[in-house]
Formats: C-alpha cells, structure tokens, sequence
C-alpha cells in the first residue's frame, strides 16, 4: 500500500472534519459526535499505521503537495516529511486528540454551541499535526497560527466568565508577537536562501552563519519559545490553560506547548544544526532550569488546582528543554521520553482536575476536600498522575527523570563544566517541590474533611473515566516498560534529530547531505542499568502478598480491622480527633501547608507575584525583551 | 530599495512599541496590526528584483526584452498574501475579544484587565 | 527454563538477607540501642534493646480502627508500600562491599526510594483525614524538601570523586573505588560531605531536634495520629528500618569497602555463608555506631527546631558544608 499519502490525508482529514461539525453538527448531538469521533480516530489509525514503516524500518516519507517535486536542486513546493523525530510527536499528537475528543463528549455536555467548540477543536488538531508533519517552513508557520488561532478561541470558549476572555487576549497578543517573530525569521530565511524547505535550508546553513541568518536564528527561536511557553513567555499559558475547558487544558499541555518544543527542536538541531555550538547549549539548559525551577515555585502559591497543573506544565517543558540542549545521545533521547510522559501524566492529572470541576463544580483548592470517599476511581487515577510527575519509581517520570540527571551530570563530568552539575541539582529539587505541590493538592481535594456542600458529589461518567484509565495505564507501561520503548520509539527519535543526512536525502534525493558536506554522528547507544526486572516484580509481589495479609488475615477478631459504614455512626472511636474543638474549620487545606518553605521563600514570592502582573503590556514587553536579549546573545556568540 | 527595508523595520518596532506600552486594548490590537504589516512588507521587499516583471513564461506571446532572470520572485507575493489573511483574522478575533471584554469589565483599560494574576 | 537455584537465592536475598527480615531485624536493633543509649546519656537507665520490637509485635496483634473521615484502601496500604520500599533499598545498598543486585540500583534509584516512605507516611497521614495529620504530613514535606538539596549535592560529590566511565551514580563503582583507593571519607575533601550526610540521617528518619512532622507534645505524632494496630507498628517499624537504611547508605558511600577483605573460605552450597554473616554483623556493628553518632547524641543534646529553622538550617549550614565537598572535588581534591 502506498502510505505516503496518510499524513497529509490525516491533517486534511481534521480540517474537513472541522468543517462537517459546523455544517451538520450544530443541531444533533449524535451527529456530532460521530463526526468527531470518525475523524480522530481516522487521523489516529492513518498515523500510528505509519509507526511500522517509521520507527522500525527506518523509512522516511516524504510527499510533495501537488507533485512540486524539487528541480534542480530547488525546493518551491509544500512538502510533508515524515521523519522519526516528526513520527514521535504525530504519536503525542493523535493519542491526545483521540482521547480529548472522547472525554469531552460527556465533559462537554453542559455548555451550549459545542459545533463550535469541536470545530475550533478538530482545526486546533490539524494545525498540530500539520505543523510537525510538514517539512515547510512557511507551512509551518501558517500551521502555527491557525494553532494559536484554535487554541485562543477554545480559551474563550466559556465566554461567561470575564477571566476567560482575559486570559484568551492576553494568549492572543503575547502568541501574536511571538508569530511575528516566527515569520520574521522565516523571512530573512528566504531571502538568504530562497528556499522555504527544511531539508533544503539544513544543507544550506550548515556551518556557514551570517549576520542574516543568525538574526532569523534568534527571532525564530524566540517565536518557538513563546508557543513552547518557556520563562519569559509562561506567563499566558497560566492563565489559558487555567480558563479553557479542561478537555483542552489537556490538549495544550499534551501537544501545542509540545509543537514548541517540537519547532525548537527543528530549529535548533535540524534547520540550523546549531547544536554543536556550547553557547546555544548553554543558553537552552539555563532556559530550561530557569523554566522548571519558576514553574514549580509558582505552582507551590497557587490556589486554583487547574492553575496549579498549568505551572507544573511550564516546569516540565523546562525539563525538556534542559534536556534537549545538552546535544547528548542520552539528553535528547530523556528529553523526548520526558515529553511523552509529560503528556501522559499531564493529561491524566488535566482529566482529572476535569473530572473534580464536573463533579463537584470547583477548582478552588480552598473549597475542596475530602473527594477520596466520593470519587475514589477518580483519585486512584490521581494518584497515580501524581506519582509520575513527582517521578517516583516505578512510574514513568522517574524514568525519564533518571536519564536527564544521569544526562546532566555525564556532560558535567564530561566538560568539566559545574553549571551542568547545577542543572543536576536544581532538576532534583524541582521534582521534590513537585511531589510537594501534588502531596498539597492530595491534601486539599481528595483527602482530609468533605466541607458539607460537597456531601452529594458523584463519581464521573464512564465515558470520562475511560480515557483517565488508559492514561494512567500508559503512565505505567510506560515506566516498566521503557526498555522496549527506547528500542522502538525513543531511539529511532533521538537518533533522527542527532543525525540529520537522512532528513535531506529523503527529501532531496539520496547524496544532496553528502555533497553539501554533512555526514552522520555515531550516535552512541544509551546505556540503562539501574533496572532490575526481577528485583521488581518481587518488590509487586511483597507488595501483593503484604496486602493480601493485610485483608485476609486482618478480619480475624484479634488485629481487626474496623470502619463503620455508616457515616451517622455515634461510636465514638470511629470519629476524626479534633482535640475537642469540633469546628467548621478542621480541613486543613491546600493554602495552610509549607509554612516553613514559603516562609523562608517570602521574598521570593513577592518578586514572584509582581512579574506575574496580570497586565497585558508587561507579558508583550517580556517577550519582546527575550527577543532582544536572545538577538544580541547570538549576535556576541555565532559572529 | 533601502527605503522599504526601513520602512518595515519602523513599522514593527513601532508596531511592538505599541503592543508593550499602550494601556488601551483597541491601540495593542492596532500595535499588532502595524506588526504585521511591517512583516508584510518586508517579504514582499525581499522578492522584488528593480527592473523586474510579473514572472509569466510566455516571453514570446509579449516580447518585452525581459530575461527569466529579472522575473520579480512569486514565492514572497504568495507568502505575503497568506500573512495578510492570517493577519486580519487575528485582529478580528483580537477586536471580538476587545468588544467582549469591555462588556464584562466595562472597561478596556489593559491595566485593569487583571484578574488573573500571581 | 528457570534457573532453581538462582531463584531461590533471589526469594532468599529479598526475604531474609539482606532483604525483608535482616532489614526488619537489624532495624529494630538499632532503634533498641538508640533508645538505651540515649536514657543512658540522660542518666536513665532504659528499656530494654528489644523494646522496639515487643512493641512492635504488639501492635501488629492489636485490633485497627479506620476512622470515618479515612480513605481505607489508601490508609491500609501506605505502610505496607513504606515497608516494601525501604527492604529493596537494603536490596540495592552493598553491605561489606556485596550488593544483593549487582550494577543495578544507582544512587539516583536510592535518592527516590527514599522519597517513597516518607510520600507514604504524608499519603497515609492524608488519608486519615484529620487535621493535625494535614498539619503533620505538611511539615514532613517541608523536612523533606529540605534535605533532599544536600542529600544530592552530597551524591554528586561522591560521583565526581569516583569520575571514570559513565555510569559513576552506581554502587559497583562507589565500592571498587573505595576498595581500590581507601575509604572515602579518608579523602580530605569528603569530610565535609560526610559531616553533611551526618546531618541528614537524623532529619531523614526524624529524630529530634528534626522530629518536627510527629512532634508529639506538639501535634500528638501528626500523620500517625489516627493510626492505629498494625499500621502504626509498619509505621514504627518503617522508622527503625530508615536507621538502619540511612546508616547503611552511610557506610556505603563514605566506610564502603572496609569489610571486604573478610574472606574465611568456608562455604555452604557455594555460598560464603560464614563471610556473610560475619559482614552482616560488622555492618550492624558500624550502623549502630554511626546511629549513636549522627541521631541518639544530637537526639540528647537538641530541643525541637521550628519548621522554617529547619529549612533554612538544611538549604544553608548543610548544603554549604556538601557544597564545599562538591566543590572542592570538582577542582581536584
């Protein structure tokens, strides 16, 4: 079969499902949801078909909008490039969308308009996938706006609330000006090399830089750090991840801040292939440890549970980037894996923040309490959300984590430079402070006292909690088997940004990378060998057996273990100790904990909360600042 | 030729100049419309060739004494034509918001705009 | 096929040494001593050594009562996750310089499976639902947070100092080095490192003055507070265990070695069963020494510190002191 017609049928297919929601849609349910659901899946089925052919025969396609193949040399038309690093999210990007589209469909259900939103919800996805399938860099661009177009829109979506219509604005100026700057570069691009294709621009740029392309290197730059939300631009994605619906909270963590880091990726290794220059690792790692660390911080203050899972967002998207720019074998492939896990756990911690707000109507963390009783599948799956993130073995993000410090501190060692044993050390703190925020959120919403207004919350639907248990099965498989998932996904990946001959050659015929006089890295093969399979299954096994005691042989009279049933019990050894003070105040909630820890960060904090300013014009002025900053640091280091 | 290349580099300063600094909502939405522009112009100016004509292979249909070589480059029109599009949407999508927000905050000072912060 | 052999010598590693038993045990020891030694050094004369355990198997037969505010699924399970945890960490840490799992377990695994007891303890604490536990289980993190910046700085300085090939987090390295070169903490630029880690045992396994999550004069023992039966024995169980894990790791990574030239040549089934239990008893030996160092003197010297004294004591005193190892490795001491 000819397959290298999917992709393009695949982002096609989404944007002709965009317009069939909106014409027949808009009145029945039913139809609606079928449309949708036909066409993620489509998308979803045409992409992962590809994964034989891409990932393990190492094939790349490469297919020509129209036929426009390339004359002499010279690239004009729109080509779609499939290589395994493109592969890699294309996989990111499906399994989010299939998954949104099928937890919005009871999500959903109580807003009006919903052709709308799926419309805005089926372009937001083509524009993704389109934009990590094409191997155009103006297509690119174009993808990106009608990205941040979709996505603006879907921010505003519940225009009842004025602070939704806030924060879409502020995403739209902030996503606006970091376009300009993508289409600014793409430009100088164009003019130094008159060609628009990746593959092409690569064979063209590598090694010689001049004033042109180095100014569209830093504006470029700075246009994929806004849409990948690192520091300086974090500051709108709070705020729109915090209003959109939840179902595409989850989206924007799982693939539009990944499109970011996707076109850095491009940018940096691929169309520049300015890694091999210590200074542009340099700056994407401090980025990176700058991005987790105040990601992290400013999750610990905040209040709202989905502005809460918005900050972790931009902190782990700091660990990527750590990652990425340490240009290692073992660095890239962590920073990869750590992408895929974030947008497992992310997404399932966004479902669940999701599930908490159709239930019991809030996401104040201050208003919450006491869920575990009410939703206890719900919080099984938060749980397990949660302990990914905080990276504790052996769930995924302890994986992914595990490669990064080990990747960190081996360049440190390896250069004998200390500031990569600071990214070390920051990186472990940062995932404590993780663990510390998701053990404040556990706190405030699903454990402790259930305030009384929340007494008749249910359980979510089984069409939502769907989507959170394959979420949270994959957090696990992901994490045992990450073995297999090296061999077939993450290491093709990797190998693909490192390398980048076989990218041009698709494209340009076999030999176009040889003669412009780039040839392929021996990539070394990364080694693991903290795991132990055996001393594992073991360990599930203790924990089986232990449990099984505990259940079995705990109902015997002597050691029993005893709870009422009933809630109305007047037993009073069954009672919560309140030390006599039966109050209204006894949950103690998410605001109340870390005293000692703010305590001595108050300072911080201050400073913190004054950047974070709300206004419109101070977010605009810190990109633009970036921009310049980034302009003039290239300028002093590739000239 | 200069002069273009000026011109839009002004504009976009000028363009972000407003974004940053103007508190009124309606004059960012125009700051990232000057933006766009000055981009626009800016690819249009790099496909220009002085002396050039509309790049049409048909030299004997009207012979103009014109070489291939001093064919003004389509590609930029195209992109230009794309930006615009895209450009216009997002100031009408911007300005939406605008009239939006002015009903619920009653205001459209940026300033005041800030409810979500911290 | 499976080998028999090879299967059982894993069940027997990971139950009984220097797996579930010897941990559980050598654990219970060492709490014993802690406590005798500390009523001694405040003129008392003390429990017994084997107080901690009676108690232990007291508990364990008393009835459990779930209060009706608790997630019992979770408030069941934390301890036993706790407990499994600490016994693989004793799995991956060598004892007299032989490792249970060879090469596998680096002291990245280490620095997060020392987070799950704690994350069990503030997760089972949680899900009691009272709110001297929240107040408890937030000071726990806060401990936690603390010590986990010199804890890792304390890692790296280790792992610059072994240097050489890749894989320097690794056990297998830690002890050939020390083997090969003396102990680490014969190295000048270690003391510091080692003075640090000395500091963290005690607010690892939180006994006073860093006792602040269960202070029980203050917040009657925070996360365990509606604990009862045989969770809280895990849980007290889980603490002694800690001792002996943190003093263990101690050993490791500044005495490794010392004991490795134990070879007698008696062996059993092709085990050197008696260079193992001689090991085994040194290793003891050694982890009550440095139990009575680093926890039962600072213990009989120090009242409770405040919260936010704490932390600043860790992130400043403490990071400074790894952080002049780290740096002094790094420019070649």
């Amino acid at each position: 079969m000819n397959y290298s017609h999917f992709p393009a049928i695949a982002v096609m297919g989404l944007f002709l499902g965009a317009f069939l929601v909106e014409i027949f849609g808009s009145k029945s349910k039913i139809v609606r949801n079928i449309i949708v659901f036909v066409f993620t899946t489509c998308a979803a089925a045409l992409m992962l078909y590809l994964v034989k052919p891409v990932m393990l025969d190492g094939e790349i396609i490469s297919y020509w909008m129209g036929n426009w193949e390339p004359v002499d040399g010279y690239a004009i038309g729109i080509g779609y490039e499939i290589d395994q690093l493109s592969m890699f999210f294309a996989i990111l990007v499906v399994l989010t969308i299939w998954l949104s589209a099928v937890y919005s469909f009871r999500y959903m259900e109580r807003d009006r308009h919903l052709g709308h939103y799926y419309t805005l919800f089926l372009m937001l996805s083509g524009a993704v996938l389109g934009l990590v399938c094409t191997g155009d860099v103006f297509n690119l661009f174009v993808m990106v706006e009608i990205m941040t177009f979709a996505a603006v829109a879907l921010t505003a979506f519940r225009n009842k609330k004025g602070s939704n219509l806030e924060a879409a604005f502020k995403y739209l100026i902030v996503g606006s000006v970091g376009s300009g700057f993508t289409l600014t570069g793409i430009t100088l691009l164009y003019m130094q090399c008159h060609t628009l294709n990746m593959a092409q621009l690569s064979s063209m740029l590598s090694g010689n830089l001049t004033p042109v392309t180095v100014l569209a290197l830093a504006l470029m730059f700075t246009g994929f750090g806004v849409k990948s939300f690192i520091v300086p631009f974090h500051a709108p994605a709070a705020d729109a991840y915090m209003s959109a619906p939840t179902s595409v909270s989850m989206v924007f963590s799982g693939m539009v801040n990944k499109a970011g880091v996707y076109g850095m990726i491009r940018l940096v290794y691929i169309i520049f292939r300015a890694m091999d220059i210590e200074a542009i690792q340099i700056l994407l790692v401090l980025l990176g440890v700058i991005t987790m660390f105040i990601g992290v911080t400013m999750a610990l203050a905040q209040h709202d549970l989905k502005r809460l899972l918005a900050f972790h967002s931009i902190s782990q998207i700091g660990y990527v980037i750590t990652a990425i720019g340490l240009c290692t074998a073992l660095g890239v492939t962590g920073g990869l894996f750590h992408a895929l896990n974030h947008t497992l756990f992310k997404g399932l911690l966004f479902l669940c923040a999701g599930a908490v707000l159709y239930a019991a109507g809030t996401t104040d963390l201050d208003r919450l309490g006491g869920l575990s009783k009410k939703m206890p599948k719900t919080c099984i799956c938060f749980l397990i959300g949660a302990f990914s993130i905080s990276g504790l073995p052996p769930f995924n993000g302890f994986a992914s984590k595990w490669m990064i410090y080990q990747a960190t501190y081996e360049k440190a060692v390896t250069t004998g430079n200390f500031f990569y044993a600071f990214a070390t050390v920051t990186a472990v703190v940062v995932s404590v402070m993780t663990l510390a925020s998701f053990i404040k959120v556990t706190q405030a919403v699903f454990f402790g006292q259930c305030p009384a207004q929340l007494q008749q919350t249910r359980e979510v639907p089984f069409s939502m909690r769907l989507p959170m248990w394959i979420m949270a099965l994959l957090c696990v498989a992901s994490g045992v088997l990450y073995g297999d998932l090296y061999r077939f996904i993450l290491a093709p990946a990797s190998n693909a940004a490192l390398n980048v001959t076989g990218y041009i050659d698709a494209m340009l015929g076999s030999g176009t990378a040889a003669s412009a006089g780039i040839a392929d890295i021996e990539v070394a093969k990364v080694s693991f060998s903290y795991w132990n399979p055996t001393a594992w299954l073991i360990l599930f096994a203790i924990i089986l057996i232990a449990v099984c005691w505990v259940v079995v042989f705990g109902e015997k009279t002597r050691g029993a273990v005893l709870q009422s049933e009933s809630a109305q019990d007047v037993d009073g050894k069954y009672a919560t100790f309140f030390s006599g003070e039966k109050s209204m105040h006894s949950h103690v909630g998410g605001s109340d904990l870390f005293w000692g820890f703010k305590k001595n960060f108050s300072g911080y904090f201050r400073v913190m909360q004054g950047i974070h300013s709300g206004n419109v014009n101070d977010y605009a002025l810190m990109a633009v600042a970036a921009a310049a900053i980034f302009i003039v640091f290239m300028f002093v280091v590739l000239l | 030729m200069i002069l273009n290349y000026i011109t839009s580099v002004i504009l976009i300063v000028l363009g972000l100049y407003t974004v940053c600094t103007k508190r009124n909502l309606i004059k960012i939405v125009l700051g990232l419309g000057i933006t766009d522009y000055g981009i626009n112009l800016l690819i249009v100016s790099i496909g220009y060739n002085n002396g050039g004509t509309a790049p049409i292979y048909s030299s004997d249909l009207f012979n103009l004494n014109a070489s291939a070589a001093a064919f003004v480059d389509p590609v930029p029109q195209a992109l230009t034509l794309t930006s615009i599009v895209i450009g216009a949407c997002v100031d009408a999508m911007a300005l939406a918001l605008v009239i939006m927000l002015n009903r619920r905050y009653k205001t459209t000072d940026a300033n005041e705009i800030r409810r979500l912060k911290g | 096929m499976i080998n028999v052999l090879a299967t059982i010598k894993i069940i027997v590693k990971t139950l009984i040494f220097p797996g579930a038993f010897f941990a559980m045990a050598a654990g219970l020891l060492l709490a014993g001593i802690d406590r005798k030694v500390l009523a001694r050094m405040q003129k008392r004369i003390g429990p017994p050594v084997m107080q901690p355990t009676y108690d232990f198997f007291k508990l364990m037969g008393k009835e459990t009562i779930v209060p009706h505010a608790a997630n019992r699924r979770v408030y069941m399970a934390a301890p036993v996750v706790g407990f499994v945890s600490l016994a693989v960490m004793m799995l991956f840490i060598p004892i007299g310089g032989w490792c249970a799992f060879t090469g596998d377990a680096d002291l990245i695994v280490i620095l997060y499976l020392l987070t799950i007891p704690a994350v069990a303890l503030i997760v089972g604490g949680s899900a009691s639902g009272s709110p001297f536990a929240g107040i408890g289980i937030s000071r726990e993190m806060v401990t936690m947070m603390s010590y986990e910046l010199p804890l890792i700085i304390v890692f790296l300085a280790v792992a610059k100092k072994v240097g050489g090939d890749q894989l320097f987090f690794g056990f297998k390295a830690i002890t050939n080095w020390q083997i090969a070169n003396g102990p680490m903490i014969a190295q000048l630029a270690m003391i510091p490192a080692a003075l640090a880690m000395l500091l963290i045992i005690p607010a690892e396994v939180g006994t006073q003055p860093f006792d602040v999550a269960e202070a029980e004069t203050e917040i009657c023992e925070g996360p365990l507070i509606e604990y009862s039966g045989a969770p809280l024995g895990l849980f007290k169980l889980n603490t002694a265990v800690k001792m002996l894990v943190m003093t263990s790791l101690f050993t490791a990574l500044f005495l490794g070695g010392i004991t490795s030239g134990i070879h007698t040549g008696i062996t059993l089934w092709g085990i050197a069963i008696v260079d193992h239990i001689l090991r085994a008893l040194i290793h003891v030996a050694i982890s009550a020494v440095i139990t009575v160092v680093s926890m039962t003197t600072i213990h009989a010297a120090t009242a409770r510190l405040k919260i936010e004294h704490l932390f600043k004591f860790y992130w400043t005193a403490v990071t400074g002191l790894a952080l002049i190892s780290l740096i002094l490795v790094w420019i070649g001491f």
